[in-house]
């Protein structure tokens, strides 16, 4: 008898463990909902994060947010698929905008449109789901802006004045001329500029030379003319200039490359993304002069960094905790408070006034250049395939455009195919 | 010695071959399964038939792929053992000044691969590196060893080797410390001279050793991973996209599990070809012996 009950209360153990991720509880601590967000900072973002976490569980007595490092955007965003299809997700979590309509496709985001306010957020229209995403108004409301930000140009103050007389290049012309005066070859070695070898600073100057990356309609186009002219300046910078300095690493890797390397003063002109502003500006012996990436035909910036999305696995009191949270970023004071001590852009249009009405911006010309530059942002398509384009097809093919001094026509011939494949 | 029963040499195996089941032929036959599908882990798998390896086969991927992964265990198998031979000769000797060396050798190979990568990221950066600093100082040309992809891979080779030599070294001391010296003292009796001593003495002895140093060598080259993604994550141009690395990036960064399942399997496949390659080489070797 002791054996059967044994078996069955096993049986009835594994039962009940096997049918828990079909029908999820809502998670409970002292008393109130706890909530799950897993993020992607390290460093001093990190600790601004936590600090406003802190800040929201202190300010009620309904929700615990509580924030778990998940590696990097690309890692953090792994664990996050691979925690979805085991039914082990967080609550909510924040992604790279190429990745929102991927994830909406697949359906595991949830629709925010119905939570209270959700659709009267003042955010700011280029950052905000609506005008990030060309459409972005006409699909469910999945995204909520949290650190979004824009590539910018950032220049070693000492030497540009010294050496260029302050002169800070409009456009490409006037940025191979200023890179060329500032390259040293001799002694202590100076690069005139300096990007990551990466899809978003390509898209940048697709936008700025007249194209398009990927048409409205989510046909990936790659530029055509506009798409090549981009690569064929950039292996001028390398090959020919010899004024640029290909950072080592891929993705993160190469964008911290250039960061120590502008901080070391071994690189004159960066373009990097503004959520650096603060770090460079706090790191650099020399004054950081932030200003809009040059133009071709026109400027043009691809928007940048993550939006908070909520997942629809989750309980409803557990989405209902997140989507507490998330108004509550959005409030004029902790957007204030994440951009001005991050160097990400303020996502909501009160916070901007009040920065602009309490002399921040005076005081801080750089975050001013950063919020300005949001009058080239050009928006993404609404398209699913965009982040495999990115990752599968584009990545790999500026590299050997780039590094190997392959025909711009040829590689990105070979590249439109693949995407169209797709 | 005969069993007394009929399943006990069973019951012995059993817990050996149900890790091996679990852990190696379960995740492979997985593997191969999930290898006829296109699958992201979000959407519903979709049956593709053999389209991921036509994929990987059309552009040429796949077979880039294991050219560089061979070119990369090639370097590192041939580097390991001549250095770590080389090193096992001249530091075979009592002393404690050699003792010292042998220590400061094998140091690296317990350095965890993370330190050793970042160090030599460092160290090659071709303007701020102690590499660029000697190059620059014998007037050589500056050398982005780790952007330029004709240099690349045997960079990382070269770190790898500077890795595991230690290892090597200590297997080799340990070989050569077994080889009697009555033998040696006879060859030199006969005239042979410090060459013709290690060609037709010492070398015979140390094959069982070089062969186990072969091995371990090129299973570390084909496991290399963490060097791969902290100093150069697959780049520049996918020119250190080895085998692991590339399983890692299909299934982790491109969420193509599909893709992923069949890289594994074609990587199962060409370790096995290398395994039973070489277990023929050695029993073709122990019958001739014979």
């Amino acid at each position: 008898m002791l054996r059967r009950d044994l078996l069955r209360a096993l049986a009835a153990s594994i039962a009940t463990s096997a049918a828990l991720p079909a029908c999820r509880r809502t998670r409970r601590t002292n008393g109130r909902t706890l909530v799950t967000l897993w993020f992607a900072y390290g460093g001093k973002n990190r600790e601004v994060l936590l600090d406003l976490v802190r800040r929201f569980n202190a300010s009620q007595s309904r929700v615990t947010v509580e924030a778990t490092y998940q590696g990097d955007y690309f890692e953090a965003l792994a664990k996050l698929r691979t925690a979805i299809a085991a039914d082990a997700a967080p609550t909510f979590s924040h992604v790279v905008g190429e990745v929102v309509p991927y994830l909406a496709r697949a359906n595991v985001l949830e629709p925010l449109d119905a939570y209270d306010g959700a659709r009267a957020l003042p955010l700011v229209r280029a950052l905000a789901q609506s005008g990030s995403y060309v459409g972005g108004a006409e699909q469910p409301l999945v995204a909520i802006p949290f650190n979004r930000s824009t590539p910018i140009m950032y220049l070693n103050g000492d030497v540009v004045a010294r050496e260029l007389g302050g002169k800070i290049p409009q456009t490409w012309t006037e940025l191979e001329s200023a890179a060329v005066q500032l390259t040293r070859r001799d002694g202590d070695v100076r690069w005139g500029f300096e990007v990551p070898i990466s899809w978003w600073f390509w898209v940048a100057m697709v936008g700025q030379a007249g194209g398009r990356v990927v048409a409205d309609d989510g046909t990936p186009t790659l530029g055509g003319a506009a798409g090549e002219k981009a690569l064929r300046f950039w292996q001028k910078l390398v090959h020919e200039a010899r004024v640029m300095r290909p950072p080592p690493g891929r993705d993160y890797n190469a964008w911290q490359a250039t960061n120590q390397d502008f901080l070391a003063g071994r690189a004159a002109i960066v373009w990097t993304s503004t959520a650096f502003l603060r770090y460079l500006e706090e790191n650099a012996r020399f004054p950081v002069v932030a200003a809009p990436l040059p133009g071709d035909v026109k400027r043009s910036v691809p928007t940048g960094g993550t939006f908070f999305v909520v997942l629809r696995a989750a309980p409803s009191e557990e989405k209902q905790g997140a989507w507490e949270f998330l108004r509550w970023m959005c409030d004029a004071d902790q957007t204030i408070d994440w951009a001005t001590r991050t160097g990400y852009l303020p996502v909501s249009e009160p916070a901007i006034a009040k920065l602009d009405g309490n002399g921040w911006y005076a005081a801080h010309p750089n975050d001013r250049v950063a919020y300005a530059q949001l009058a080239d942002a050009d928006p993404w398509p609404w398209a699913p395939t965009l982040f495999r384009i990115q990752r599968d097809v584009i990545e790999p093919k500026l590299e050997e455009a780039i590094l190997r001094n392959r025909d711009p026509h040829a590689v990105l011939d070979e590249a439109r195919a693949e995407a169209l494949a797709r | 010695m005969k069993p007394r029963a009929r399943w006990h040499p069973w019951a012995m195996l059993g817990p050996s071959l149900a890790l091996l089941v679990v852990f190696f032929v379960v995740p492979v036959v997985l593997a191969a399964y999930q290898s006829l599908f296109a699958w992201d882990m979000l959407t519903p798998p979709e049956a593709v038939g053999a389209d991921n390896y036509r994929a990987l086969m059309a552009r040429g991927e796949l077979w880039r792929i294991v050219g560089r992964t061979l070119g990369f265990s090639a370097m590192v198998v041939v580097g390991a053992m001549s250095l770590g031979l080389a090193l096992a000769i001249l530091l075979n000797r009592r002393g404690r000044f050699f003792a010292f060396v042998r220590g400061a050798v094998f140091s690296a190979y317990v350095v965890s691969w993370v330190a050793v990568a970042l160090l030599w990221t460092w160290m090659l950066d071709p303007d701020g590196g102690i590499v660029a600093a000697l190059f620059r100082g014998v007037g050589l040309p500056r050398v982005g060893f780790l952007t330029d992809t004709r240099f690349v891979l045997p960079a990382l080779a070269a770190v790898t080797v500077w890795k595991i030599t230690g290892y090597a070294m200590i297997v080799f001391l340990s070989g050569l410390q077994s080889v009697p010296p009555q033998l040696l003292e006879a060859a030199a009796l006969d005239g042979a001279g410090p060459f013709a001593r290690f060609r037709y003495v010492t070398w015979p002895l140390l094959r069982p050793t070089a062969a186990f140093v072969a091995t371990t060598s090129l299973i570390v080259s084909f496991q290399a991973f963490d060097v791969v993604r902290i100093m150069t994550q697959g780049g520049p141009a996918n020119a250190t996209t080895l085998f692991v690395y590339a399983i890692y990036e299909q299934v982790f960064l491109n969420l193509s599990v599909g893709k992923a399942s069949a890289l594994t399997v074609v990587f199962f496949v060409v370790l096995f070809a290398l395994a039973t390659a070489q277990l023929r080489a050695w029993r073709a070797r122990g019958s001739g012996a014979s």
